[in-house]
């Protein structure tokens, strides 16, 4: 999945779009060579996304969850027979391992059309070359899963074998004799086939006949069987039935490769339809496991969805068994939005990039409902993109070199998501830098918004203004500071819905309850509201 | 006196479904010993698995070229071996194709159907060799494995019967050689430990430097490791710990015997004074295949 193409490395760590790679990982090596060369849609190709998406939730429909777990096995198991097909498209005789990988896959495809069957989403991926090569490749099923070249495939492999097990059987009884003679006459129960030691005394009168002493030690004597003529003779004919087996095994291995190289081309195009089941396949598993929707793809620069999620944080809140607020969001050009710490301001950022990263990639969206445009670039700045530009740079100077590189790319249509930006610097100066910023992403007609704690903003950008709701009333403190106890309170206590307001003059951070709430020293706090109250009556 | 039907009975004795072949070093008669344990399973009509930790069974040494004892398989053996080292001819049923690698190719197993050579190639950890050989009874009565002494990890998982093979390639002499293999049985040979009385345990394996400090502080405890392989101590460290210390573990193995290879490649021991030798430190039954002898 090329996520560079439209976000880079830190806006796509800012994202978390690992999260969603890993989400959407395909299951087999077909999956993963079409996985890897997922390119997002540009603006103009909207139909072509907005099919895609379709396609996903229709199979995600059409299929039962059950049927595509089975989907994705049944993917899974089919053995990646690219190499066997490219080495027999070239006259590469293939060896027996390649056939069981051959037969298997072609067992996967017919498993597979059996689970498509019920549907009509995706039609069949078996065509008449891999009909034909399950056929040729029959008579060496061995069970459920095994292949042997088996008698069957040639009347002259069946012969040569034959003449082999007679010529073996033979050569066995000649040489059991023989052995059998000389143990006995050693007074061994038995003897290794290789070379055996014989205790000097212990040697009889004379060393049988066929023994041949190999070294001789004080002690004892190193010897090894030196075969008789009848013996020899049947070894030679043993050797030779095997040359005529591995000649008739070889011809019967040419037959059937030559019939797969001629296919090959079919049946890698059914490799690709493979491997492009299961891409989709892994991703109407992950639209059903987040409840995606298919979002309407607009030809203009908009982003528009209600009851949106940013699916890394609302799977890590799930398996804490905490619950997670969905917002709801229309942005058609740059908007300011403000809000407490910790009221979602980021996140909700977050879930503009990454219902515009999905939409992209032709997938349904975590959302109620969308309507989202395609965008060349989606731009990250502020927390979480500074990257490491060097030791030299202030967190600030990072920002505004980030901010330099991305104005200067010429992208077409730009989403721009802005957390904070100029936060470590003066307030004033952050502040006149963020209205500049709202003017030039404008006037290039970008779409995002800018997330600040900053007053002011909007208004004299000119922009509109969103805000988090915030705090429904007065927090109450956790007994103990109990970190897991305070979030709770604060999730009780947080209305994180956005909406448009009017004024942004006196934008409240709700900083100093949540200090309050998260355990900060009560004499501390104490201090702090008297030092805010002082400062409101000075200014009134 | 058959070696291989004493040591597989040795074996069923003591409830093992599968053997692992253990070396004191390199051409000390592990494949000898394996194949008489093969030939002797087929005798009987026991259905035998083969496995080996990386490579063995080839024509030659791949580290010095010389002749090795090669595998001659009869039908119905199953083996564990690389993609790439299946002969062509005989054709053997391939059975399926494992998802772990070799150090020369993808691991398959496969059914003897016309008797020939094979080579055995393993995956090259204990815990790879482990599950080959766990997964090797799913088609077979009795696995044998060519083990590794520095994979011996992979029988502290298993209920595996132990032949440990020593030979003169093992070691310069045979005062050596025989040290070393008494070393090595005492290890695997390392009794339950007792719970009513007080113990030390050991996280992990208990290394030269840890047992020094435990004999210095004069620890009369039992010192009790997770199984034998977790004594991570050889040679005289192995045996001054062994003498000093009350070395136990929770789960204790199954070492059944010991063979002897008294002729190397470049030097030999006298075969009787070896294996008597082998049986006074070892206290198990010793076998040398070559010359058909047993000493207790």
């Amino acid at each position: 999945m090329n996520v560079g193409a439209v976000l880079d490395p830190l806006g796509a760590h800012a994202l978390e779009v690992a999260w969603l790679v890993a989400a959407l990982a395909p299951a087999s090596e077909y999956g993963d060579r079409t996985f890897a060369a997922l390119r997002p849609f540009r603006p103009g190709q909207e139909a072509l996304a907005h099919a895609r998406a379709d396609r996903v939730r229709a199979l995600a429909d059409d299929v039962d969850a059950a049927r595509l777990d089975a989907l994705r096995e049944t993917i899974r198991s089919a053995p990646d027979v690219v190499t066997a097909l490219a080495r027999s498209s070239m006259g590469e005789v293939l060896d027996d391992v390649a056939f069981l990988g051959l037969q298997r896959f072609v067992d996967a495809i017919a498993q597979i059309d059996v689970l498509l069957a019920q549907g009509s989403v995706v039609a069949p991926l078996g065509c008449a070359a891999l009909h034909e090569i399950a056929t040729l490749l029959e008579p060496g099923r061995l069970g459920r899963s095994a292949f042997y070249l088996a008698d069957a495939f040639a009347d002259d492999l069946a012969r040569a074998r034959r003449a082999a097990a007679d010529a073996e059987a033979a050569f066995e009884a000649a040489r059991g004799r023989a052995v059998a003679t000389i143990a006995r006459a050693l007074g061994r129960d038995d003897l290794p086939p290789d070379e055996f030691i014989l205790m000097r005394d212990a040697l009889p009168r004379q060393l049988p006949l066929g023994v041949r002493v190999v070294r001789e030690a004080p002690t004892y004597l190193l010897c090894s069987i030196a075969y008789d003529d009848a013996t020899q003779s049947a070894l030679e004919r043993r050797e030779r039935a095997a040359a005529a087996v591995d000649a008739a095994e070889e011809r019967v291995r040419s037959v059937l490769s030559r019939a797969v190289g001629e296919r090959s081309a079919a049946l890698a195009h059914v490799g690709e339809l493979l491997g492009e089941l299961d891409v989709l396949v892994a991703a109407a598993r992950f639209a059903v496991a987040h409840r995606c929707t298919v979002a309407a793809l607009d030809d203009a620069p908009v982003l528009e969805f209600t009851g949106g999620r940013f699916l890394p944080l609302e799977a890590r809140l799930t398996r804490e068994r905490r619950s997670y607020a969905p917002i709801d969001l229309a942005l058609d050009d740059v908007a300011v939005l403000t809000g407490p710490n910790m009221g979602g301001k980021s996140v909700a950022l977050r879930t503009c990039g990454f219902i515009a990263t999905c939409a992209a990639f032709g997938l349904p969206v975590p959302a109620a409902r969308a309507r989202v445009g395609l965008f060349d670039e989606i731009a990250w700045l502020g927390i979480g993109a500074e990257g490491d530009l060097g030791g030299l740079l202030s967190s600030f100077a990072k920002e505004v070199v980030r901010l330099r590189d991305t104005l200067a790319r010429p992208t077409g249509r730009l989403l721009v998501l802005i957390d904070e930006f100029a936060r470590t610097t003066t307030p004033h100066e952050g502040k006149a830098l963020l209205v500049a910023l709202l003017g030039a992403l404008r006037e290039r007609g970008a779409v995002g918004m800018v997330a600040t704690h900053l007053g002011g903003v909007a208004r004299a950008a000119g922009a509109r203004h969103f805000a988090v709701r915030g705090l429904r009333g007065a927090l109450q403190r956790v007994p103990g500071a109990h970190l897991a106890g305070a979030l709770d309170a604060l999730a009780a206590a947080m209305d994180y819905t956005i909406a448009p307001v009017g004024d942004d003059a006196g934008a409240s951070g709700d900083a100093i309850e949540l200090a309050a709430i998260l355990g900060l020293d009560e004499r501390l706090i104490v201090a702090a509201r008297a030092a805010l109250r002082g400062a409101a009556d000075a200014f009134e | 006196m058959q070696v291989g039907g004493e040591l597989l009975a040795a074996a069923r004795s003591v409830g093992a479904r599968s053997l692992f072949v253990i070396g004191t070093g390199k051409n000390v008669g592990k494949t000898v010993t394996l194949r008489a344990v093969y030939e002797a399973a087929c005798a009987q009509g026991v259905a035998v698995g083969l496995a080996s930790v990386g490579r063995d069974g080839e024509a030659f040494d791949i580290g010095d070229a010389e002749p090795k004892p090669r595998l001659w398989l009869r039908p119905g053996t199953v083996l564990a071996t690389a993609t790439s080292v299946v002969p062509r001819s005989p054709a053997s049923a391939v059975l399926e194709v494992s998802s772990r690698a070799t150090a020369v190719g993808g691991l398959v197993y496969l059914r003897v159907v016309v008797p020939g050579y094979f080579e055995l190639v393993g995956p090259p950890t204990a815990r790879g060799v482990r599950d080959v050989a766990q997964r090797l009874l799913a088609y077979a009565d009795f696995a044998v494995v060519d083990g590794a002494l520095d994979r011996l990890a992979a029988v502290a998982a298993g209920d595996d019967a132990i032949v440990v093979a020593c030979g003169a390639s093992g070691r310069a002499t045979m005062d050596e050689e025989v040290a070393a293999v008494g070393a090595l049985v005492a290890r695997l040979r390392l009794p339950a430990y007792q719970p009513s009385a007080d113990c030390v345990e050991i996280e992990g394996a208990l290394t030269p430097s840890h047992a020094a400090a435990l004999i210095a502080a004069g620890e009369r405890r039992q010192i009790v490791v997770a199984d034998p392989t977790k004594v991570a101590l050889a040679g005289r460290s192995a045996a001054g710990a062994l003498a000093r210390l009350d070395l136990r573990c929770r789960r204790t193995l199954k070492p059944i015997a010991v063979t002897i290879a008294s002729i190397g490649r470049t030097r030999s021991f006298e075969p009787r004074a070896f294996i008597d030798a082998v049986a006074r430190v070892s206290g198990l039954p010793v076998y040398d295949v070559y010359a058909g002898m047993r000493a207790a």
